[in-house]
């Protein structure tokens, strides 16, 4: 496999506003689940883990795989995003939502939360790349899996703004508040988006950075609002006119 | 059981949990503790012998932490195990004022490393 000199220097020289080379950036958010894979099979080696045990630390490897292919199959997406055309087309958002909830619910099963979907039975077209928002939806997704408490409830909502003409999906976690100064510098991040979002202070941000990226190749933006007992990251697109069409 | 408590502060649940089955099987009790905020309120409740902290933790960073702990005389002299993935990036020397006093490496640790460690801080 061959890469230009342009790729090395996305990959090398990312626009992350921290000064992080993006591909530091990967590798570091890599580490979390590689380290993880790694103690769990270490684990597995350990003869006294009696049945039981074992197909639960089996099922954890599993999911904390797919966990980390999804991020280098996100990074890989980022990166050739800027060569590649992509369909715009009206989605049905609750659709899309609702098989994100069905794909993800095992891995919040295994995490002891909940994933539910929130939207009017009916909810407005949009325009969008299909396979560009489910993974803008799935990350936010991962993102409040790991920021909220065990046996609450991650929600996604699906919303109109601007009289019908934005619809926004949200997903809402239950963890830790944002402090005042993080939530500030958050919000002065995503204004001038694209660029990096860091979900909470310790991430580098990455999969933000990358939903960012994604919504922009879709005309959308992402934000995110802080809630006493969490935070909703959100991506804001435009309402399909077919209706109005007809 | 050696009547020895860890506070094992790691906001990977699974990863905190693995660290847990170690450590029970090395004869400690084991308290989990997903981030910082509830780190504190563990530690209020029951002082452990010994803390395993993660570095990049939800809410805070494990300095906000080890600040907060050296704050008082009591927490202080806790025992502190710095088990993260940045351990190339952190030197024991800097960090022994914050009572750290070993620094386990994520990446490259295996199971026994962390009882060891914990046996040998006590």
């Amino acid at each position: 496999m061959s890469a230009t000199k342009g790729e090395h220097d996305n990959l090398l020289c990312g626009p992350f506003s921290d000064g992080l080379p993006s591909l530091i950036a990967a590798a570091h958010e890599l580490k979390s689940p590689l380290a993880l894979v790694r103690q769990l099979s270490l684990m597995l080696e350990d003869d006294s883990n009696c049945a039981d045990e074992q197909k639960r630390i089996l099922r954890q490897i599993t999911l904390t795989s797919e966990r980390a292919l999804r991020l280098t199959n996100d990074l890989t997406k980022s990166v050739r995003l800027a060569d590649a055309m992509f369909t715009l087309e009206p989605i049905n958002p609750k659709q899309l939502c609702e098989d994100i909830v069905s794909e993800l619910t095992p891995l919040f099963s295994a995490h002891d939360r909940k994933l539910k979907l929130i939207s009017r039975k009916h909810s407005t077209l949009l325009v969008a790349n299909r396979d560009l928002l489910r993974r803008i939806i799935i990350n936010f997704s991962d993102n409040a899996l790991y920021y909220t408490e065990d046996n609450n409830t991650v929600e996604i909502n699906i919303g109109a703004l601007k009289s019908g003409n934005i619809i926004r999906l949200g997903v809402r976690d239950y963890g830790p508040a944002l402090s005042i100064d993080t939530f500030k510098k958050l919000r002065g991040k995503l204004s001038n988006s694209p660029t990096a979002i860091h979900a909470r202070p310790q991430s580098s941000g990455l999969g933000l950075f990358i939903a960012s990226q994604f919504a922009d190749a879709m005309n959308g933006k992402i934000g995110m609002t802080r809630h006493r007992d969490g935070a909703t990251f959100y991506v804001d697109l435009q309402a399909s006119r077919q209706l109005s069409l007809l | 059981m050696n009547g020895k408590s860890v506070l094992i502060i790691e906001d990977d649940k699974w990863l905190a949990e693995q660290h847990a089955r170690v450590l029970s099987k090395a004869g400690y009790k084991t308290i989990i503790a997903l981030h910082a905020i509830s780190a504190i309120q563990l530690i209020d409740d029951d002082l452990p012998d010994v803390i395993v902290l993660d570095v990049l933790l939800t809410g805070s960073t494990a300095f906000a932490l080890l600040h907060e702990l050296q704050s008082y005389g009591d927490t202080g002299v806790i025992p502190i195990i710095l088990c993260t993935s940045l351990a190339s990036d952190l030197s024991l020397d800097k960090l022994k004022d914050y009572g750290v006093k070993k620094i386990i490496d994520k990446t490259t640790m295996i199971p026994s490393d962390l009882a060891a460690a914990v046996k040998g801080v006590l």
